[in-house]
């Protein structure tokens, strides 16, 4: 197999989109990689034998997902508008967050998250407490719990901060850009640390797919950094349906021998009668590789580290 | 080969024409011993990955499997599938083993029949363009599977298949044109004329596979002795 020309490269041989293959090189595709293994790790005067494709295909997949999940650092970040029902819906390939930020005036606001639940689901009730249920025995639920309408509502309160304010530290209602605040009455306790911050925060919904929001964030820019599982899709058109691209799904090549390492390991630890010395070889194996592999990425330069040093005899004033 | 097999069969059996074997019984006996040695080819194969693997096997001329390896190749053959319908298609008559089928430069691997289900409902390893799987299909009430039944099932070109497998070797046909003497004159020159396909080293144990079939076939127990005591020295030897 060749590689591509510098004009393949560069230009993507004049066709769009022009940056398909920048940096191309610092990956192997899954493809190389199960082929790869089919070819030199397995076979008959091999460890592994007798294997099916689709068993290194598997743990191969398994493998880039974890690397993917903290050890790649490969961040997608997505920006979308918060709408007036105050939520963001989770991207579509979406596994965790990394960081959540308010874009506003050209400034990126971090954001934290809200520890106390500002969304609910709800039953109805009848003027008792019972439960309602239709004919066929089901739940009969509101379309919001009083919580998530208090919230859609700006009926909730949120801490308000500014220090050159009298109001800084209390709870007040946001509104149409504007605050609005109880008489204060009884007496003030300090702050609540938990949920003190000036940026404005959130409440990720994992089941149900969004972010939530109060409503201080109503039409406001979000950009959510998020990390993916690596499993790259495109819309086939032979089936009108969005599907695995194996092709597209790559790891970077300071992590292939860990990759390989890892199928080799899964597999034999799956396997009847291989011996534990074997297993536990393709243990230390796995995990000395990818402690290799996570130092390399890491980056960790002398200059850098000399840099930071520099400070280490600076007067504090 | 096939004349120097039979003058040797025939030497060693045909005593006072008691022992003499028509071309056609040879010919059936000849399709059979290749196909026996054809078949033990895999065997042996086996029994030398084996050996290498606990160091009972050398490098350079002591390669045994190295020489196996090149008589089973000069059987495989590269071929396109024809199609049946959609993702369906037929494999070749004269298979013996199939090695691979390949959709463009993607090996399509062979999955079993009692897998497949789960394969296609699994979200990680469902077959697809890039990872092909075939499962052997075809087979009903009456008739035995010769096809194959490719997934995805967006698979489906007519000319999408190709395959690589080791055939049977063609059948062997010792053939004559004219008697002289009553006895049949060889004629190499004729249409349905075929050699044996093993190599040449293998005339040893054509030999005495044909002696084993002719000593049963005129029930003279000595050939039959004789013939199975030399091929398992000749197995010993080997192993």
């Amino acid at each position: 197999m060749s590689y591509i020309t510098a004009y393949q490269y560069y230009e993507n041989g004049g066709n769009a989109p022009e940056n398909e293959n920048w940096g191309s090189y610092q990956y192997v595709s899954l493809p190389d990689i199960v082929n790869n293994f089919m070819l030199m790790y397995q076979g008959n005067h091999e460890l592994i034998n007798n294997l099916n494709r689709y068993q290194v295909l598997f743990y191969a997949k398994r493998g880039i997902q974890e690397l993917n999940y903290d050890a790649f650092k490969e961040i997608k970040i997505l920006q979308l508008d918060v709408s007036s029902n105050l939520r963001f819906i989770l991207p579509q390939d979406y596994v965790n967050w990394v960081r959540l930020s308010h874009y506003k005036n050209g400034v990126l606001f971090p954001m934290t998250e809200n520890f106390q639940t500002n969304y609910s689901g709800a039953y109805l009730q009848d003027n008792s407490a019972n439960i309602l249920f239709d004919e066929d025995g089901q739940i009969l639920k509101p379309q919001n719990s009083k919580l998530d309408l208090d919230r859609i509502t700006s009926q909730t309160k949120t801490l308000y901060l500014n220090t050159d304010n009298q109001f800084d530290g209390e709870l007040g209602y946001f509104y149409d850009g504007l605050w609005y605040f109880d008489y204060a009455i009884g007496a003030r306790y300090g702050l609540n640390t938990e949920t003190a911050n000036r940026n404005k925060v959130f409440k990720i919904d994992n089941k149900g797919g969004v972010i939530n929001f109060n409503s201080d964030m109503s039409g406001e820019s979000c950009i959510l950094e998020y990390v993916s599982d690596g499993m790259e899709t495109t819309y086939d058109s032979a089936t009108s349906s969005q599907v695995v691209n194996d092709d597209k799904i790559t790891v970077n090549k300071l992590f292939e021998d860990y990759i390989y390492a890892f199928i080799r390991y899964s597999i034999l630890n799956n396997r009847l009668g291989v011996q534990e010395y074997v297993v536990r070889r393709a243990q230390k194996d796995k995990s000395s590789l990818l402690r290799n592999a996570k130092i390399r990425l890491s980056n960790i330069h002398p200059g850098k580290l000399l840099m930071t040093m520099r400070g280490q005899d600076k007067i504090i004033k | 080969m096939i004349n120097e097999v039979r003058n040797t069969v025939l030497a060693i059996i045909n005593k006072n024409n008691y022992g003499y074997i028509s071309p056609a019984d040879f010919n059936l006996y000849a399709e059979q011993a290749q196909l026996d040695i054809f078949e033990d080819y895999f065997y042996n194969y086996n029994s030398q990955v084996n050996k290498e693997n606990s160091r009972q096997s050398g490098t350079g001329l002591a390669d045994i499997k190295k020489g196996l390896e090149e008589v089973l190749d000069s059987f495989s053959v590269f071929g396109s599938l024809t199609q049946i319908s959609s993702n369906t298609y037929n494999l070749p008559s004269d298979y013996y083993l199939v090695q691979d089928l390949i959709y463009g430069n993607k090996i399509i691997e062979r999955v079993s029949n009692n897998k497949i289900r789960l394969l296609l409902n699994s979200n990680l390893t469902s077959p697809t363009k890039g990872f092909p799987a075939y499962t052997l299909s075809g087979a009903t009430s009456t008739e035995l599977g010769n096809t194959v039944t490719i997934h995805p099932s967006t698979i489906n070109g007519a000319n999408d298949v190709s395959v690589q497998y080791i055939r049977y070797p063609l059948t062997p046909k010792w053939t004559f044109q004219s008697l002289l003497g009553g006895e049949p004159i060889f004629d190499q020159n004729q249409s349905d004329y075929q050699d044996f396909e093993l190599p040449l080293s293998d005339s040893i144990n054509i030999v005495q596979k044909i002696l084993q079939y002719a000593g049963l076939s005129i029930r003279e127990g000595d050939v039959y002795t004789y013939a199975q005591n030399e091929q398992v020295e000749q197995q010993n030897e080997e192993n």
